[in-house]
């Protein structure tokens, strides 16, 4: 399993449109996203579980990403959360 | 209606609209996150009111506190985002007022969110309201009702699976 954590940077939070970004990047990956708030946990392909975090701006998640593409998906999925959130 | 029932064996489930005005298919929203369908089906209304009713009976789920999203799960299992407008987040919740709580049920017909169309027009928002089924690829069957105008009585969404 790979392990990152991520401050949320946007002013509007994970609001829905983002969400549903990061679960259609999450979408094409063998491995299991797991996203970790101070809110919750959620699994990143579920668009309505990624919503219920409600993460806010400077919320840190962790990102948890285990299966058989965790290095590429993991590397990836920063490279999105930092361009995107 | 009656009709269909027949074909598929069992009744369909039904999603009402959310709100009244002109309901069209969502590929028509100028947004590619819901015009694409990749967060599921549905369809989109063009509000001519500002009150969004529940389209079914169920639990609400997740009421931003902006009041401009809301996601419901439907009795029958549907999970059901409900989004008022584009890029509405950034209005901070001016103009919305919410009328329900994360966790409540809820009727179908209950009122959810009311909003002030004129004034977000106004702002010069895109008031487009994209109801999608988050879960649709579950359901074999997904019609929709679009390309007239709608009340929230109207059944716009047809689904089993």
């Amino acid at each position: 399993m790979k392990e990152f954590k991520y401050v949320i940077n946007d002013p509007m939070g994970l609001h829905a449109r983002p969400a549903g970004q990061l679960v259609k990047a999450v979408a094409g990956y063998a491995s299991t996203v797991t996203l970790i708030a101070p809110t919750g946990k959620a699994d990143a392909k579920r668009l309505m579980a990624v919503m219920r975090l409600a993460a806010k701006q400077g919320m840190e998640l962790t990102v948890q990403v285990d299966g058989s593409d965790e290095e590429k998906a993991a590397a990836e999925l920063k490279a999105f959360l930092e361009a995107n959130l | 209606m009656g009709l269909l029932k027949k074909l598929f064996g069992k009744p369909l489930d039904e999603l009402t609209a959310p709100v009244a005005g002109n309901a069209v298919p969502v590929s028509q929203v100028p947004d590619p996150t819901f015009a694409e369908e990749l967060l599921g089906k549905g369809i989109a209304i063009e509000p001519t009111e500002g009150k969004i009713f529940a389209p079914c009976d169920g639990t609400v789920d997740m009421m931003f506190e902006t009041g401009h999203a809301v996601s419901l799960v439907a009795d029958f299992g549907a999970e059901i985002l409900i989004h008022v407008g584009l890029e509405t987040v950034s209005l901070k919740g001016k103009h919305f007022t919410i009328h329900a709580a994360n966790g409540d049920k809820v009727k179908k017909g209950d009122l959810l969110i009311e909003f002030d169309l004129d004034a977000i027009k106004a702002e010069g928002f895109n008031t487009i309201t994209p109801m999608l089924v988050c879960n649709s690829a579950d359901y074999n069957t997904f019609k929709t009702n679009v390309g007239k105008a709608v009340t929230n009585n109207d059944v716009v969404i047809e689904l089993s699976k």
